[in-house]
C-alpha cells in the first residue's frame, strides 16, 4: 500500500504549508506525491485505488477538500466510497472537519483528522522559494507535520492527535508574539480526531533528508494588495 | 499580554458596526507598531489561511490586515474568533 499525498501549491498558504510536507514528509512516502499540476481529481482518485492513509494539504470548507488551483478533490455525496473505504485521512485545510470528514467515516474511512474552521497562521512572504526555512510559519505548520509523521511511524490515530496537540500548546507556550499565539490555540481548538481512535497504517521507514529540497520557482498567484 | 493587544481583543468582541470595525482597525495598527517597535515585523508577515468559498481573501499582509477588518465585516469576524477564542 502507498500514501495518497496531495499537496496543492499556487498561492502563499499553500506554498507555505506545501514547503514543510516536501521538507518534512515528502522523503518517507515514495516518489510520487500529487504535487503542484499533479494535484487534481484523476491522479487523486487513482492513487487513492492503492493507498492505506490519504494525507491532503489544500483549500477546503465544510463540504469540500481542493486541489491545485482549488479544483475539486473530495465533495460530500460527490465522490466514490471506495476512495476513503478502509483509510485513515488527515486533511490539513479550513473546516473539512465540519462536514466533509464526518461524510468520509459514514463512506467507510477508518479515521479522520481535520479542523472545523479555519486553518491559520503567519507566514513570511519573502521566504516563498524556501518555505520550510519560515520560522514564523513552523510554529503553526510543524504539530500537524509531527502528527503526519507520527501516522507514518505507525502509531494510532490518537496518539498522533494528542503529538499534534502537544505540538500547539509546546509552541504557544513559547511564542511571544501574541498574534501567533492566538493563532496556534485557534487551531488547536479546531482541531478533531473522528472515527476509530486506535486505527494505524504501516509504518513508512524514517527518513531524514540532511539538506533541504532546492529553492521552489514554481510562480505564485499573489494576493490583490 | 501587552496592553494593545487587551485593548484589540475588547474592540473585536463589539457587535461588528462600521464604527466598531474601524476602532478594531485602529487597535490592529497599534498592536502592529508595537510589534515593529520590538523588531518583530522586519520581513513581510502575512495573515493565511486554507479557505475556499469566503468572503475575504486568503492571504493578507498583517500591514493589511488593519484594512481589511475596517472594511470586511466576515474578516472582523475570522479576526475575533482567532484573537478571543470564541464562536458567536
Amino acid at each position: 500500500m502507498t500514501v495518497t499525498l496531495a499537496l496543492a501549491d499556487f498561492d502563499l498558504p499553500t506554498r507555505s504549508a506545501s514547503g514543510f510536507l516536501l521538507r518534512h514528509v515528502v522523503p518517507r512516502v515514495g516518489p510520487l506525491p500529487l504535487y503542484s499540476l499533479l494535484d487534481r481529481r484523476l491522479p487523486f482518485t487513482l492513487s487513492t485505488g492503492w493507498s492505506d492513509i490519504i494525507i491532503g494539504m489544500g483549500h477546503g470548507e465544510a463540504d469540500a477538500f481542493t486541489g491545485q488551483n482549488m479544483t475539486m478533490l473530495l465533495e460530500v455525496n460527490r465522490y466514490q466510497p471506495q476512495e476513503v473505504k478502509g483509510k485513515v485521512i488527515y486533511l490539513l485545510s479550513c473546516q473539512t472537519g465540519d462536514e466533509l470528514g464526518p461524510d468520509t467515516i459514514r463512506k467507510g474511512a477508518i479515521s479522520f483528522l481535520g479542523f472545523t474552521d479555519d486553518y491559520v497562521w503567519v507566514m513570511d512572504s519573502d521566504m516563498a522559494s524556501t518555505p520550510w526555512s519560515d520560522e514564523m510559519a513552523a510554529s503553526c505548520l510543524m504539530p500537524p507535520i509531527d502528527a503526519i509523521n507520527a501516522l507514518l511511524d505507525g502509531k494510532t490515530t490518537a496518539e498522533a492527535y494528542n503529538v499534534q496537540t502537544a505540538g500547539y500548546i509546546r509552541n504557544a507556550e513559547t511564542e511571544e508574539d501574541e498574534l501567533i499565539k492566538s493563532l496556534i490555540e485557534f487551531n488547536m481548538r479546531n482541531a478533531v480526531l473522528l472515527g476509530d481512535r486506535r486505527a494505524s497504517v504501516r509504518a513508512r521507514p524514517k527518513i531524514v533528508t540532511p539538506l533541504p529540497p532546492p529553492p521552489i520557482i514554481i510562480p505564485l498567484t499573489k494576493p490583490k494588495f | 499580554m501587552s496592553t494593545e493587544y487587551e485593548r484589540l481583543k475588547e474592540a473585536l468582541n463589539k457587535a461588528p458596526t462600521p464604527e466598531a470595525r474601524a476602532e478594531a482597525a485602529q487597535r490592529f495598527k497599534e498592536y502592529q507598531e508595537k510589534q515593529k517597535a520590538l523588531g518583530k515585523r522586519n520581513s513581510e508577515p502575512t495573515l493565511v489561511s486554507l479557505s475556499t468559498g469566503k468572503k475575504y481573501p486568503t492571504a493578507v499582509p498583517l500591514d493589511k490586515v488593519a484594512d481589511e477588518i475596517a472594511t470586511n465585516p466576515e474578516y472582523f469576524e475570522l479576526v475575533r474568533k482567532i484573537t478571543t477564542g470564541e464562536k458567536k
